[in-house]
Order: C-alpha cells, then sequence, then structure tokens
C-alpha cells in the first residue's frame, strides 16, 4: 500500500505525459532536426547542411521584413488592447444601468473562433458589400482598398486583433479592478486626488499582476492565434506586407514545400519566445505590486 | 437450419470482404462536386462489383498536396490522388508515383491515341505521360453584354488586343464625382495562371531549356519582350482605375465583382462556364465569352491547359494498382466525361467524348462551352503552349503576383517589376534545383 501511495501520482500523471511527448516533444524534436537539413517536398531527398538554413534566414531581407512586421503588429496590437480594456474595464464596474448586458455582449467576440473573426471582419470592410466600408465611405468620402492596400491592410488586421483578444482581457480587468478596496479610493477622494490620479496612481498599479498576465497572453495570441486572421483576411498580403512570423512558416512550410527553411524559422521562434519570457519575467515582474 | 444459414451468410459475406479491393481517391473538388463524385464512386462500384472506392474531398488543391505528402511519409498512401497541373515536376522529382505511361503499356485494351493531343502534350515529359488527364481548364474572357450595349459598345465583337482592351476598359469605366470608382472595366483574381496564359498566347516560355521541357529550367525568363508588354499592359490599366485587383488568387471576390456587375468584363476559367451562365440568367445579363486578348503584333500562340490530372501512388499492393488503373479509365470513359464537362466546363479530356458532343447538338445549345475548347484546338503546338515544367511554381506564382500587386499600387515601373520577379523565380529555381 505504500509503494502504491507513493507511485500513484506518477501513475496518474502517465496518460498526460504520453500526449504530451506524442504530440509535443516529438514533433519538436523531429522540427530540430529537420532544420539541419535541406528536404525535397516529398521527403525522398535529404541533404544535411547544418546551420545554412539559419544563415540564409538571417541574410534573407524577406525574413527581416516579416520580423519587423511581427513586432511592429505586437506591440501596437498589445498596447491598444491592454489600454482600451482597462478602460472598457473601468466604464463595467461603474454600477450603472445595463452593464449585465453590455459584458454579455462585448463578450462574445471572445467566443468566435479567430478563423471566424477574420471573415466577418472581412466581410465589414469588403469594397462592395461591407457595413463598415460604407459606413467609413459615407463619413470620410474616400473609398479605400482595405485588404489589397498598404497601410489599411494592417489598419485593417490591427482592427481584427483588437477587437478578438479585448474582451479577454476586460473580464480579467472588471474582476480585478473590482477588488481594489474601495477605502484606498475613497481616502484619496478625500485627500482631493483628481479622477485621472486616482485610476493610474492607485487603480492601475493595483491591477498590475492582471497586467502583467495579460500581456504576456496577449503576445502569445499575436505571435501565433493571429495566423488564422491572416490568412483569412490579408493572406499575408499585399505581397508580404501582413506576413508575420508564423505566417511566414505556414508559407514556407505548406505552399512552397520548403520544410529545412521553415523548420529552422519555428526553431527561431521557439528561442524567441524562451527570451521573451525569461527578460519578461526578471524585468517587468519588479514592477507588479503583488497585495 | 436458421444458424446453418447465418453462418454460411457470414462466410460468404466475409470471403467478399476478403476479397474486394479497396482504393482510396482523394480530390480537390468542393461544392457540388463532392456529391457528384459521390454518384460516380458508386456507378463505378456497380461496373466492378469487387472494387470499393473510398472517395475524400480535401480542400484546395494545395491542402489535397499536402495531405497527400503527409500520407506518403507515414507509410499510408492513397490510391489515386488529383494533383493540381503545376505540381507535375515535384510530383515526378518525388519518386513516390507510378508513372500512367507504365500501366498503359501494360494494357493492351487501352488506346493512348484517344486523348486531345494538347492536354497529353502538357503532362508528358520526357516521352513519358506521368499522370492521366481528368479537369483541364483554359482561361477565357468573360463579359457582360448588356453592360457592353450600355456603353456604346458592340456586344458581339469584343476586344481582340490589348490596344483594344484598354479603349473597352475606359469607356465601360464610370466614376462619381469624388473619383471612386462605381463601376470598372476589368477584374481578375490575379492569379499568375492568367500571366502565364498571356505569355503562351504570344508564344513566348516562363523559364528556359524549353520551358523546362528540354531539361531541368535554371532560370526564370518571363522578363522578355512578350511578359514585358503584358506587365506595362496592366500597368496602364491600373493607372488609368479601368481596373480592380482583388487579393492573391481570390478567384469569389473576382467573380463577385462581375456578378454584380461592377466590372464588365473578368477572366475566370472555363471551369465555370456553367455556373456563369446560370448567374447571368439569374441576374438578368447576358454573358458573353472569348478567347484572351494578346498584344496586336504579338506572335500567335495558344493557351495552356490548367486544372489538374489523377496521380497513381506508389507502394501499394497489385490489387490495388489494377483497381485505381480501372477506376481512373472509368473515369476517361466516353459518358463520364461527357456528364463532367456538361456539369462544370472543364474540357472533355478524349476525342470521343468530344465527338459525342458535338454530334449530340450540346455545343449548338451551349456555345458557351466550346469557346475555350476551340481555344484550346486552335493554339500553335510549341513548347511554350505545352506549359512550364519547374519544380518551384507555388512560389514562383507568388513572387510573379506580389511584383504585379507593387506595380499597380505604383510602388515599382514595370520593368522594374518583371526583372526584380524574374531575378526572385530564378534564385528559388536555384535553390530547389541543389536539393536534386
Amino acid at each position: 500500500m505504500k509503494i502504491n501511495k507513493k507511485l500513484l501520482p506518477y501513475l496518474l500523471l502517465i496518460p498526460t505525459f504520453l500526449v504530451i511527448v506524442i504530440f509535443i516533444y516529438v514533433p519538436a524534436f523531429d522540427a530540430f532536426k529537420m532544420s539541419l537539413y535541406k528536404a525535397g517536398p516529398f521527403g525522398n531527398r535529404q541533404i544535411f547542411v547544418g546551420i545554412k538554413n539559419f544563415q540564409q534566414l538571417f541574410e534573407n531581407p524577406a525574413y527581416h521584413e516579416a520580423v519587423i512586421f511581427t513586432v511592429i503588429y505586437i506591440i501596437t496590437s498589445v498596447v491598444i488592447t491592454i489600454f482600451l480594456s482597462f478602460f472598457m474595464g473601468l466604464l463595467l464596474t461603474k454600477e450603472l444601468p445595463g452593464t449585465k448586458i453590455f459584458r454579455t455582449c462585448l463578450f462574445a467576440p471572445y467566443a468566435v473562433s479567430p478563423a471566424i473573426a477574420g471573415t466577418l471582419w472581412t466581410f465589414l470592410l469588403s469594397p462592395v458589400v461591407g457595413y463598415l466600408n460604407y459606413a467609413f465611405v459615407q463619413v470620410f468620402g474616400i473609398q479605400v482598398d482595405w485588404l489589397t492596400s498598404k497601410p489599411y491592410a494592417f489598419f485593417a488586421l490591427l482592427f481584427a486583433t483588437v477587437w478578438k483578444m479585448m474582451p479577454f482581457n476586460m473580464i480579467f480587468y472588471i474582476g480585478s479592478i473590482q477588488s481594489v478596496p474601495s477605502d484606498l479610493l475613497e481616502a484619496a477622494t478625500l485627500d482631493g486626488a483628481s479622477n485621472f490620479k486616482k485610476t493610474f496612481k492607485i487603480i492601475f498599479p493595483l491591477v498590475s499582476p492582471i497586467t502583467f498576465y495579460l500581456v504576456i497572453m496577449n503576445i502569445a495570441t499575436t505571435m501565433f492565434r493571429s495566423f488564422a486572421m491572416i490568412d483569412v483576411m490579408t493572406k499575408g498580403g499585399p505581397g508580404s506586407y501582413t506576413t508575420n512570423m508564423i505566417y511566414k512558416v505556414y508559407l514556407d512550410a505548406f505552399e512552397y514545400h520548403k520544410n529545412g527553411s521553415a523548420a529552422a524559422q519555428s526553431v527561431i521562434l521557439f528561442f524567441v519566445m524562451v527570451v521573451v519570457t525569461i527578460i519578461y519575467f526578471r524585468f517587468a515582474e519588479r514592477r507588479v505590486h503583488y497585495q | 437450419m436458421k444458424k446453418t444459414l447465418f453462418v454460411l451468410f457470414l462466410v460468404f459475406a466475409l470471403v467478399g470482404l476478403v476479397y474486394a479491393v479497396d482504393i482510396q481517391f482523394w480530390h480537390a473538388m468542393g461544392g457540388e462536386r463532392i456529391e457528384y463524385f459521390e454518384n460516380v464512386a458508386k456507378e463505378f462500384e456497380a461496373l466492378h462489383p469487387d472494387i470499393n472506392v473510398e472517395v475524400q474531398f480535401n480542400g484546395s488543391y494545395r491542402d489535397n498536396l499536402n495531405k497527400t505528402i503527409a500520407a506518403v511519409n507515414s507509410g499510408t498512401p492513397p490510391n489515386v490522388v488529383q494533383v493540381f497541373e503545376i505540381g507535375t515536376q515535384m510530383m515526378i522529382d518525388g519518386g513516390i508515383i507510378v508513372p500512367v505511361q507504365d500501366l498503359m503499356d501494360n494494357d493492351p485494351t487501352f488506346d493512348p491515341g484517344i486523348f486531345l493531343t494538347p492536354i497529353t502534350n502538357y503532362y508528358t515529359v520526357d516521352g513519358k505521360l506521368y499522370s492521366i488527364p481528368f479537369n483541364s481548364s483554359t482561361a477565357i474572357m468573360y463579359y457582360n453584354k448588356t453592360m457592353f450595349e450600355e456603353a456604346g459598345l458592340d456586344p458581339d465583337s469584343p476586344p481582340r488586343t490589348f490596344e483594344d482592351f484598354i479603349e473597352v476598359c475606359k469607356a465601360l469605366t464610370v466614376k462619381d464625382a469624388n473619383g471612386n470608382i462605381e463601376q470598372t472595366g476589368f477584374t481578375w483574381p490575379l492569379h499568375s495562371w492568367f500571366i502565364e496564359q498571356l505569355l503562351a498566347a504570344q508564344n513566348a516560355p516562363l523559364v528556359n531549356n524549353g520551358n523546362g521541357r528540354d531539361g531541368r529550367p535554371t532560370e526564370c525568363v518571363i522578363n522578355n519582350a512578350a511578359g514585358l508588354t503584358i506587365f506595362e499592359w496592366l500597368n496602364t490599366l491600373a493607372e488609368g482605375g479601368y481596373l480592380i485587383n482583388t487579393k492573391f488568387e481570390d478567384w469569389s471576390a473576382a467573380r463577385n465583382l462581375f456578378m454584380s456587375q461592377k466590372a464588365g468584363i473578368l477572366f475566370d476559367s472555363t471551369s465555370n462556364v456553367a455556373s456563369h451562365k446560370a448567374n447571368a440568367a439569374e441576374n438578368g445579363y447576358e454573358l458573353g465569352t472569348c478567347f484572351l486578348p494578346k498584344p496586336a503584333d504579338a506572335p500567335s500562340g495558344g493557351a495552356v491547359i490548367g486544372g489538374a490530372s489523377l496521380w497513381i501512388i506508389d507502394g501499394n499492393p497489385m490489387d490495388e494498382m489494377e483497381a485505381s488503373w480501372e477506376f481512373v479509365k472509368f473515369l476517361n470513359s466516353k459518358e463520364q466525361q461527357m456528364n463532367w464537362h456538361k456539369f462544370t466546363g472543364y474540357f472533355p479530356v478524349t476525342k470521343e467524348a468530344v465527338e459525342g458532343l458535338l454530334f449530340s447538338g450540346f455545343y449548338q445549345e451551349e456555345p458557351d462551352h466550346m469557346t475555350a475548347m476551340m481555344q484550346l484546338l486552335l493554339s500553335v503546338p510549341s513548347k511554350n503552349t505545352a506549359g512550364a515544367i519547374c519544380g518551384v511554381f507555388p512560389e514562383m506564382r507568388t513572387i510573379i503576383e506580389t511584383k504585379i500587386q507593387e506595380m499597380c499600387n505604383g510602388e515599382i515601373t514595370p520593368v522594374k517589376a518583371i526583372d526584380e520577379a524574374a531575378e526572385e523565380c530564378t534564385a528559388a529555381i536555384e535553390e530547389y534545383n541543389s536539393i536534386f
């Protein structure tokens, strides 16, 4: 019986481990191996090239563009989403009539899959039948090719990404703002603090653990889940304007069948996420106020 | 007694199961065509009770190809796969297929002369036919005769040269007070396939080494005189606002623009002629079809076939291989090809099917179905119209489409666009060749 008790936790973990090993560790190991080869599409020719795939990527201007776009995309969408959702969270904790209905409606984008979100936004921005496009034309008077012209494709993608990520952040912020002790706010009001000061000197620092968590979650979303939205809305276009690193992996692996290069790119993505997470936890955590 | 009968029944059923051959047919034809293929499989099984055909629809041509690659790599290959025409070099290099020529040579009952020559010319490399043609198409020009009349143009004489085309588009384009386009002349799916067709119409190659047919291509030669004329023509249309570009390869967006009568002319595949005719009837406009245009002073060429063909995958047992061959022969039988042509618009690939359609009076009633066929049969047979053979076609197409998009957005000149396209395509070809 004693032996059973000691072994029991490990036995219970075996199914999970099996799944993780088969679906995550083995493919990851294969990806690392594949990044050292150049292979034909059907795998019948494999030439060992060492780190040549990585060298070629570092010299490839198309890859540099993808990296730069990824960075710009992440920074703008995460910053906008965090501030927008914090603001919405503040409004929705104000005990106004109808907040419950608003919360439900505003949560809807999270329930929709990224591919559907992309399809919805493509439809809304369609130059022929899109409602949002029509509103834009009525207000500003210029017809814009939302998904096929240079700055507007990025804006369209930004709208869709922010729209998709905001509800998730908002729910966390609502919960967190509600847990800010009200006597702190009362004391601040008595001391003559303005609303702005109260928000950014009391509430925002006190919800910083949530902000910390949400920023890293949002970065992960824009790095990886944005693939569906990009594929549906712009296909990485116009040209390669909205191709980020994950979309480039897809293109190289499944459209151009350059398996070695795609595997190298996914290895680079892995290390990027490792580095980002380490730096983030080391430096950003210092600015978090835990209660 | 009942028990004995039941046991006997089980024995026969088992025997039937054991001796029945199961083959898998993977295709990329969606929509109503999914059901169409299920019915075709049932008709085949009725004729061959000892063969079971499992039909699987896998999405687009690319998805179908990726699934096949995964299946081959994992050791469970399908039997018959539909692969798009530009995957020809990739499939040959992959070493995983049985060339159809071998199966044809071993079957004395099969007459290889029944196929239409331009179509077998595409799929024959080094004198060997590798895959069986099945759904072949070419690109044609669809135009809205009603809109032509409204713009004061003759609905029965569509533009045949680039120069006339620009004039027609000018007449069709209507802009409002702010300069926004209300109605435009021309739209197309921004697909490199049309560029390849326009090159072939001028009898010009896409890659060197006889368009890839004399040997592995080492260079992309799109920046020849013919290619430059095409790019400059597109640039003129874009600058004047006479065309609307879609996202890359967005067939449905282009079709929607044409069907909603926002554009007067559409380049599309003949495989959609049936649905275009239905739509024209529904929305009350008259449809016209004609060949693709070319510059007035360019040499005459022809059309390259598009679409896909059927490949037989190696590594399956002998009886499955034979069953696959029977299935593929059935799909190419006269009645099947006639039905497929009427249902879609893809060409019938056999001469007997063409004769059957002609003599039954089908083309008198449906002249638009014949346009693409005529464009193909009136082509000058040459290596340029046989179609380019290259292993990195998907990447080359994206490069060409990107350069066209940048040019039409006014970012680069046509000369720069086409030279950069040729350069980047050549780099991609060299990288592919380094593996072999």
